[in-house]
This record gives C-alpha cells, structure tokens and sequence, in this order.
C-alpha cells in the first residue's frame, strides 16, 4: 500500500468535494436548531430538491432554473413541517420522518412517470453547474491540484457558512433567533412573535436544503438516482450536532465526514472490501457523535440530580 | 381628579376549567406605587398579566391612558409604555446582559447590530438610578438581584412609564430588597407609575402608595396605605383572622439523627458546588436552613435524600452511612421527604390522592400482595389520612392534579410523615400553598418535632424559618456561611449571613450595606 499515493494533495480538495453536499445540510439543519427545532427533514427536503433540480435543468437545459426550483421544492417541503410543527403542533421528529419518507416516496414516483426512468436518470442534456477555471492557477501545480475547477456551489458553500455565521452572531435577526430558540418566552416578552420567526427559520432551512440537493445532483454529480441523498442529510444533522448549531463548527465536523469518505474511495482500490470503504463513513459519524455526547455527558453526569 | 394610567373593570380570565379571575378591577395613578396583594393563586399575577398581553381576557375592559384596548400583545402594551418584571425572569441564560436588554429594540448600524449605541444608552440609566450591572457577563453568571436590575434597565429602556414587578422580592434577601425599594422609590420620584405584586405585608406597607386586594380570583377593595394596617390587610386577604406565629414548644432533644460530615456535591451548571458542608440534626429539634435560593441548598437536600451524587464527604442517617445509598434504601432507614417541588417529585398529579398517599408504602403487605393491590385498604387508609390532615376535598379518588395548592402540598405532607421516620427533610414546605394551608403544615411540623423526629427544614422565607425552627444554619455560595439560635438572632443578621458576610459586628451598626 503506497501511503503517499492516499495521503495527497488531491485529497484536500477530494475531502471538500465529499464535505460540501453534507455541509449544505447540516446548514439547513443549523437554521432550524437555533429555534430549537430539529429539522430531520433535512434528507427529505434535499433529496426533493435534487430531483426538481435535475428535472428543470433537462427540461429547460438551464442550471440556474434548476437550482432556483430546487430551492423552491425545498421550501415547499419545509412549509409542510413548519404548519404541521407550529400551527397544528405535530411533533417535529415525525413529521420531519414523514417528510423524508414522502420525498422519497414522490420522487420516485415523479421520476417514472415524469421523465419515463426508473432507479437513473442520466442525460447528456442535463445542464450541471459550471465549474469555475481559473487559468492563473494553472502554473503552480500545488494551486492547481487544491483550487482550480471547483464548482460554483463549492465556492458558495464558503459564503454561506460565513454569511449564517454573520447572520446568527452579528445581526438583530440572529440574536432573535437565539433568543426565540434558548427561551421563547423571554423572546416573546421582548415584543418578538416567536411564531413568526420559527416560521422563518424553517423557511430559510428549506431553500439551503434545496440548494443542497441541487448541489448533489448538479455539482457534486450530474445525475438524479433514487435515494441519491443517501443519509447526507442525517450526517449533516450529525454535523449539526457535533458543532452544536454554530455554522464554523459544524462545517468542521462534514469535513471530517467527508475526509473518511475520501480515504474510503482511495482504500478501495488497495483491495479493502468496498462493503468496509462504504461503511466508513457511517462508523466516523457514530464514533463522532458518540465522543461528542460522550464527553457532553460526562460533563453534566456530576451535575445532574438523578432525577432531573 | 387623578388622571389613570391604568384602568382594568370587569376582568374575567378562565384557563379552561380554572377560573383564575372571577371579578377584577384595578386602577393606577400617574406616579404612584400601588400594590396587589392576595395569596397564591389569587389571580394578581393573571391580572397583570392580561394587561401585559400575555394572557388574552375572556371579558372585561382594559383602558390604557383612557384609551380603551382591544386585544394586546406584549408588543403593543410595550409601545403602550407598559414593561413587566416577571416572577420568573425573561433573560436568556446564554446571552449577555447587553443583548438580553436590546432583544427585540436592537439599534442598527447598517445590517448588523449597534452595540456601542446600545452601551451608551443603556449607560446613561445605568447612572441616573445608581444601578450596579456588568453589561458584558452572561446572565447565568451575575446574581439574582443583579438579574433583576437587568430586567428594571430592559423595561426602562424600553420606554417604559408603567412598570410591574411580580412578586420582585421573593428572590431576594432583606438588604437587596432594600436596594430595589431604593430604586423604586427613584422611578417613582421620577415620575413613573408602578405596580407591586406582593404576599409579604410589611413590604407593602412599606413601599404602597395604595393597596388593591384580590382573593379566590376576585378584587376585594382598595385602601390608601396611611389609612390601613397589616392585620386589616391580612383580614381582607384570608377574610378572617390568622395566627401564623405558632408558639414556639421545645422538645428534649435527644440522639443526632443526621449527621453530615464534610460533604462536596456538583450543582447543576458547577462542579463542587457545595464544599464542604457539616451539619447535625438531633432527634426533637428542627433545624432551619436558611439562604437565598441557588446557593446549594437544594443540592445538599439531593444528596441527603439520595437524589444526587456525593463527591466526597460523609452522610451518617441513625449512625448508619448512607452516602451513595438509594432513595429507596434511605427511606427504610428512616429518612422522610418533602420535596421542594410536589408537582414535579412530591406527586404524581396524574394519580388519584389515595394512591399518592399509599405510594411510598405500597410494598406493605397492608397495601399489596404479590403484584396485586389492595384497593379497599389503600382507599379506608387514605379517608383516614385526609381527616387527619384536611384535605379538600375529602373524595381521596380525585386527581391531585386538580387540588389547589395548599391541598396538593397536603398531600405530600399526609404521606410523608404518616411513614413515621426518624428525620424529615422539608424543603420549602409551604412555597406556593394559601395561609390557611401554611398555618396547618406549620403545626403539622412542630407536632414531628415534638413527636421526636428530626426536622431540616429548608426555605427561602426568613420569617418561616425564624418561627418553626430550633437552630438556624445558613449557606452562602455552597458553604455554611454562619450558625445562630433561633431565639437569639433575626432577619436582619441573617440577611447578613445569606450574602456570606459572616462578620455579625457591621450588622449591629445598621447591617445597611448601601
């Protein structure tokens, strides 16, 4: 086994590549938690978002109208979960499980009788989301290899995580939606309608996970399969976990994800059963949040009356 | 004629079956302290409430500087110059003091928040009422008084002319009640009108430009507080006369009945919260511990009682150790339990009061055989608990969830001390119960003592604990900060003591700290 031909260069950018479909959904996760609402949904709204994505872009041969009716597929999802949460009071884990399933379930559905396929849906006419070369970069190859021919929503990906680090820590909205999330009633004494900002919240959450999606199926690949998300949503509610709501850190924790999914993909080819290599990913999410809680509990073991 | 700033006629409120208010009416003057006052569950803090917008009314009018207001938000009565100090403060934990008293009037700098405008005008109040607030601390890091100043500041910056504090001193002890009434008495002379909810007398005598009653969710009446008295008052609350200082009877005491020895236990949000605590409780004497709540006092009932883990230290129950033991284990050693919150650990509200009556011996063969219960027996012991003990109503198959205060807590009380312990921890006994109720359970725990158990008695009322108990030990900051015979000290040393000043010498020159 050549350890310099795994441990390359290639491999940052490699683990970015895998990281970015999964920081998009920890982000439309992040949202949502700081109003206190755990947004499960988030696989189901990506994986909606993936198909509208690669839906619009054959139909009209434009990624631009593909990611924006992702968005707008997402927020359409996030709206079911946020009148059944906030209106009508559902428990969110099981609507956000009911969304997951129904997205599933219609994309399927939509994905034969739509566009006539089932399980792929592959087409040269599928317009995906460009790449952005940078030709100066091209004489250092140390650049090259880390920085060139990243797609669009690989550098957004960047913007965002800073734009809702802005947002939560530095604007009114953001203090609100803390406060809305630690203790609505103190919010709700401040003049705040709390149920007007979990609405926004949930809102805004929708149109990153269908921006996620769209990333999956038109920059991450180029292609729409069933269940194509493939639990990306729940490991960035992981993430979100890890990171405990806060967009800096909980990028760091899809990095590590996307690290073991990386090194998986390169072991393959050393002969590790790819049973083993797709495993990978899941065991570092367990152990991940395992050490995270782990740690959170030992903490507050000592601090906790047996029964509280 | 005086021109209202407030008028409220005709209140009803209902909270599905509960009538919280039947009748309510209430003025406010321009620039006075008028007080509401009744006990628990009276409906004062449902009226205030309602006027703040948090609650919407059934029916009734509310006026607003003569304008009458149709359905009004907490938005809405903050715009109307209407701010509230809540009993149970609106401050986020994990933000600072700065943002918590911006949140929701944030000034703006472009898209992000203006702090620095916020520090300078928040300053400026900070300097006309002489309030002492680090803007920069989390608010799970300053203390409850200073918790509250945040809350006053939060309200004035706010625009706030009207101001209600609900129940602002139950959190307090005697010399950071002084500085509040300091502050108060500043707001008034400024101009501002304020509303007092209040259960102790002798502060609202004190601080009252009027006095409005409400008792069982109705508006008694309104008197001016150069024309009234403390006895008066108390009639009109209770509409009869009560007698809450129980003589005082002294028992032989006898053997030490719980004895801990150096005792470190974690709190909830700190590791060693308490350190090192040593105390004893002799058989016949009831031993008061005093302090403002949050200084351990609770924590140190948990470990005793088996509810929270002992760092180190040693706790001796009848000479037997029992750190580490269970619950369970201790109780048959003899220790009974009056938890501070019976909604919560005291019962199981869902349950009839037979049931909660028989829980803790439910094992007996009395109650039970095999796995099967004994339903007449348990009902024939609970008709005779609930004539002993009072309680209303006397159907024991009611729910307890549907008992007023005093009777729930009656509950708790029957069960716990028909177990014919050796020592019983009460721990704020009385919180939240009507005077009726606080009377008989006062009695109820000097007859314990006289019985010869011991008693640890644990309350955030000085004027309890100075009546029922027999020693008083105080804690400050997870440590005893002092000792003191009942009959040799009073509120004012011990004031002095629940802020950790152990040095006695200063409180006999005043004990005024400001």
């Amino acid at each position: 086994m050549n350890f310099s031909k795994i441990f390359n260069t290639s491999l940052i950018y490699a683990t970015f590549r895998s990281a970015t479909p999964i920081i998009y959904a920890a982000l439309c996760a992040a949202i949502t938690q700081q109003a206190d609402i755990l947004n499960i949904g988030t696989e189901g709204i990506m994986l909606t978002g993936a198909f509208a994505a690669v839906t619009v872009s054959y139909l009209t041969g434009s990624w631009i109208l593909g990611v924006l009716t992702a968005m707008a597929a997402g927020f359409l999802m996030s709206m079911i979960m946020a009148v059944g949460h906030i209106r009508y009071k559902a428990e969110i884990c099981a609507i956000g499980m009911g969304i997951n399933m129904f997205a599933i379930a219609i994309t399927k559905f939509l994905l034969n009788s739509v566009l006539g396929k089932s399980g792929t849906f592959s087409e040269p006419e599928i317009q995906a989301i460009p790449r952005v070369s940078l030709p100066f970069l091209t004489k250092v190859k140390f650049l090259n290899e880390l920085f060139n021919n990243w797609c669009i929503t690989e550098w957004f990906v960047i913007v965002l995580i800073i734009a809702i680090w802005f947002i939560f820590y530095k604007t009114v909205w953001g203090l609100r939606l803390r406060a809305v999330g630690q203790f609505p009633a103190a919010a709700q004494t401040a003049g705040i309608n709390v149920n007007a900002m979990k609405y926004q919240a949930i809102a805004i959450s929708g149109l990153i996970g269908g921006l996620a999606g769209a990333h999956l199926s038109l920059g991450y690949s180029k292609m729409f399969t069933e269940n194509m998300t493939n639990a990306r949503g729940f490991m960035g509610v992981a993430a979100m976990y890890f990171g405990s709501g806060h967009p800096i850190l909980t990028a760091v924790g899809c990095l590590v994800f996307g690290f073991s999914d990386s090194i998986g993909a390169r072991l393959q080819a050393y002969g590790v059963p790819s049973q083993l290599v797709l495993l990978m990913p899941y065991v570092v999410v367990i152990v991940t949040l395992a050490i995270s809680m782990a740690s959170k509990l030992a903490r507050e073991k000592k601090r906790k009356s047996s029964l509280a | 004629m005086d021109a209202y700033v407030i008028e409220m006629e005709n209140i009803v409120k209902t909270f599905g079956e509960v009538k919280a208010i039947t009748d309510g009416q209430f003025t406010l003057k321009e620039g006075e302290i008028h007080s509401l006052i009744g006990e628990n569950g009276a409906g004062k803090s449902t009226m205030m409430k309602s006027l703040y917008g948090m609650y919407d009314i059934d029916s009734g009018i509310i006026k607003i500087r003569g304008d009458l207001m149709g359905h009004i938000t907490p938005k809405i009565a903050i715009e109307k110059g209407i701010g509230m100090v809540h009993q149970e403060f609106m401050l986020v934990n994990d933000l600072t003091v700065l943002e918590n008293i911006i949140l929701g009037f944030e000034p703006k700098k472009g898209i992000t928040i203006d702090f620095e405008k916020a520090r300078g005008s928040i300053g400026q109040y900070i300097d006309q009422y002489k309030m002492d607030i680090q803007l920069n601390k989390k608010i799970n890091q300053i203390s409850v008084g200073e918790a509250q100043r945040v809350e006053i500041i939060k309200i004035l910056t706010r625009g706030a002319n009207v101001i209600i504090l609900d129940e602002p001193t139950a959190v307090l002890t005697p010399q950071e009640t002084k500085q509040l009434f300091k502050i108060l008495k500043n707001l008034k002379a400024d101009g501002k009108s304020i509303v007092f909810i209040s259960h102790k007398l002798n502060e609202v005598m004190e601080i009252s430009d009027r006095i409005s009653v409400m008792r069982q969710s109705k508006y008694i009446g309104t008197v001016n507080k150069n024309e009234t008295s403390q006895s008066e008052l108390a009639k009109m609350m209770i509409g009869r006369e009560v007698f809450l200082n129980i003589e005082k009877a002294s028992a032989k005491t006898g053997e030490t009945v719980l004895d801990v020895k150096d005792v470190w236990v974690s709190g909830e949000k700190e590791i060693s919260k308490i350190k090192g605590v040593s105390l004893q409780v002799k058989a016949g004497e009831i031993v008061g511990l005093a302090g403002i709540d949050g200084n351990g006092q609770s924590e140190l009932i948990e470990a005793i009682t088996g509810l929270r883990e002992v760092e180190k230290g040693e706790i001796l129950l009848e000479g037997k150790n029992i750190t580490g033991k269970s619950p369970g284990k201790i109780r048959s050693i003899g220790l009974t339990h009056i938890p501070e919150d019976r909604n919560v650990r005291g019962l199981n509200r869902t349950m009839s009061i037979e049931d909660n009556l028989a829980a803790a011996k439910i094992e007996d063969v009395q109650f039970s055989k095999w796995a099967l219960i004994k339903k007449k027996a348990i009902h024939k012991y609970a008709v005779g608990l609930a004539d002993t003990f009072d309680i209303r109503p006397r159907n024991p198959q009611s729910l307890t969830a549907a008992l007023s205060g005093g009777n729930a807590q009656k509950v708790v009380v029957a069960r716990e001390v028909a177990m014919n312990g050796k020592l019983l921890v009460a721990s704020q006994p009385t919180r939240g119960v009507d005077i009726g109720a606080i009377e008989s359970i006062r009695t109820i725990l000097q007859d314990v003592k006289l019985k010869g158990l011991g008693v640890l008695l644990v309350s955030a009322d000085l004027e309890e604990i100075l009546s029922l108990s027999d020693r008083i030990v105080v804690m400050h900051e997870g440590k005893i900060s002092g000792e003191a015979i009942a009959s040799e000290t009073d509120e004012e040393k011990l004031g002095l003591l629940m802020m950790g000043g152990a040095d006695l010498s200063s409180s006999k020159s005043g004990g005024d700290l400001d």
